[in-house]
């Protein structure tokens, strides 16, 4: 069966090919999991942070140590979530920057979109399998919805899943355009 | 062309699985589902007052669970869910603090079931309230302790374990089932749990350092010891 890997595995190796565009993958990616991790304390971050009180190595002791919090506050199962999905958006966007240098172009059509997606069904997910959620439980108290957690098997977790499928079909879809011949293409006519 | 099938139907199709999901949750729950919580929220408004500053009940030694030196400069509130994991495994973080911190820091514990997740929680805070009365501020802390150590959490304890855990820990077993059925601290239970939420908790464990000149420091989930640590020092620090 000739599957996805067909254009994936040669546009991965084009894109990374690239020293810059690998470090991007890896900065994006350490970005996306310091928001996933510092999220849900956002507020005693700022009081810390804006502090005048507090000297600067306290302030930088403090966010460090908090990223610990991947193993106590992230079952095991989210946190690979979390990794997971920051890994695939770093290289979703790494993609995507490759595509617009190659192309001199923004259009990628469904791509863009399914990694926007992606990243918002990744974001809805992380942290979520148990009780200390995140975004989700703070979204669906607001629209009265918090007990849809609860008939849900993984807590939650089922939107970082759909974030991780979203974002994979997103790269297969940018690999698959990074690797279409630069030929200028008639529009297709419908019979 | 399959991929092009795919993207052209998968943003929508995303969405109408996701309204059915929430849709399906409001039937198969009666919209019965978080009555205890809409309710906290509804007496929010009456606790909270200005502008987003964090606001709870003054601490009461003679009605608040308190481990430590109650003359501590620093308060840790804990607002804690007895089925939750992450509450058990921060649990063991707060010991360790309060044993660092002995004299300067105290322990103050407030329920906080969420009762959507975890069906048996707000029984078991019940529970424990019914250990207060029986047995005193020890045998509630010596209550809690032991049901963290059998709960499997996530609602993983047989609820007819909850006499026996009493009865562990020296309590009159038929006395404690008397004043777990008359459902008596169940007010008890649903005031902190309206608390914790008016108080921006929005899941659990969640924690307000407090520093002796009133100062609050909201810690959100099971953070690391060296967080946790960090926080308490600069409480020590606010006079």
């Amino acid at each position: 069966m000739r599957g996805p890997t067909v254009f994936i595995i040669p546009a991965l190796k084009l894109v990374f090919g690239s020293k810059l565009l690998a470090l991007a993958v890896l900065g994006i990616a350490a970005v996306f999991f310091m928001l996933a991790v510092y999220l849900p304390n956002l507020r005693l971050i700022a009081q810390v942070v804006f502090s005048n009180r507090i000297a600067v190595g306290t302030k930088i002791g403090f966010l460090v140590s908090l990223l610990g919090s991947i193993q106590t506050n992230f079952s095991l199962f989210s946190a690979a979530i979390t990794v997971l999905v920051a890994l695939l958006f770093g290289m979703n966007v790494a993609m995507f920057l490759y595509y617009l240098k190659q192309r001199r172009t923004v259009f990628v059509g469904g791509g863009t979109a399914t990694g926007i997606g992606g990243l918002i069904a990744g974001i809805l997910g992380v942290g979520c399998a148990a009780c200390s959620s995140v975004l989700l439980t703070s979204l669906l108290a607001t629209l009265g919805a918090s007990g849809l957690l609860a008939l849900l098997p993984f807590g939650g977790g089922e939107f970082g899943i759909a974030g991780i499928f979203l974002l994979l079909i997103s790269i297969s879809s940018i690999a698959k355009k990074i690797q279409d011949p630069l030929i200028c293409e008639p529009p297709h006519q419908d019979k | 062309m399959f991929l092009k099938t795919i993207n052209a139907y998968f943003i929508p199709g995303s969405i109408v699985i996701a309204g059915a999901l929430v849709a399906a949750a409001f039937y198969f729950s009666g919209g019965s589902f978080l009555q205890e919580e809409m309710a906290a929220l509804d007496q929010r408004e009456e606790i909270q007052g200005d502008g987003g500053e964090i606001r709870i009940r003054p601490i009461d030694v003679s009605k608040d669970h308190i481990k430590g030196d109650a003359r501590a400069t620093v308060s840790v509130i804990e607002y804690s869910d007895l089925e939750c994991p992450f509450c058990k495994r921060f649990h063991q973080t707060l010991q360790r603090a309060l044993g660092e911190y002995a004299g300067k820091a105290r322990w103050v514990y407030r329920h906080f079931p969420l009762t959507s997740l975890h069906s048996k929680a707000p029984k078991e805070a019940e529970a424990s309230e019914c250990a207060d009365e029986l047995g005193g501020n020890d045998a509630f802390w010596a209550y809690i302790n032991r049901l963290l150590e059998v709960t499997p959490s996530n609602d993983g304890l047989d609820l007819a374990q909850l006499p026996q855990i009493a009865q562990d820990i020296g309590l009159n077993r038929d006395a404690f089932i008397q004043c777990l059925e008359s459902g008596k601290y169940a007010s008890r239970v649903a005031e902190d749990l309206a608390e914790a939420l008016s108080a921006g908790g929005d899941g659990t464990p969640y924690t307000l350092v407090m520093a002796s000149n009133g100062k609050m420091f909201p810690i959100s989930g099971a953070q690391p010891y060296a967080s946790l640590k960090a926080i308490i020092e600069l409480a020590l620090r606010e006079k």
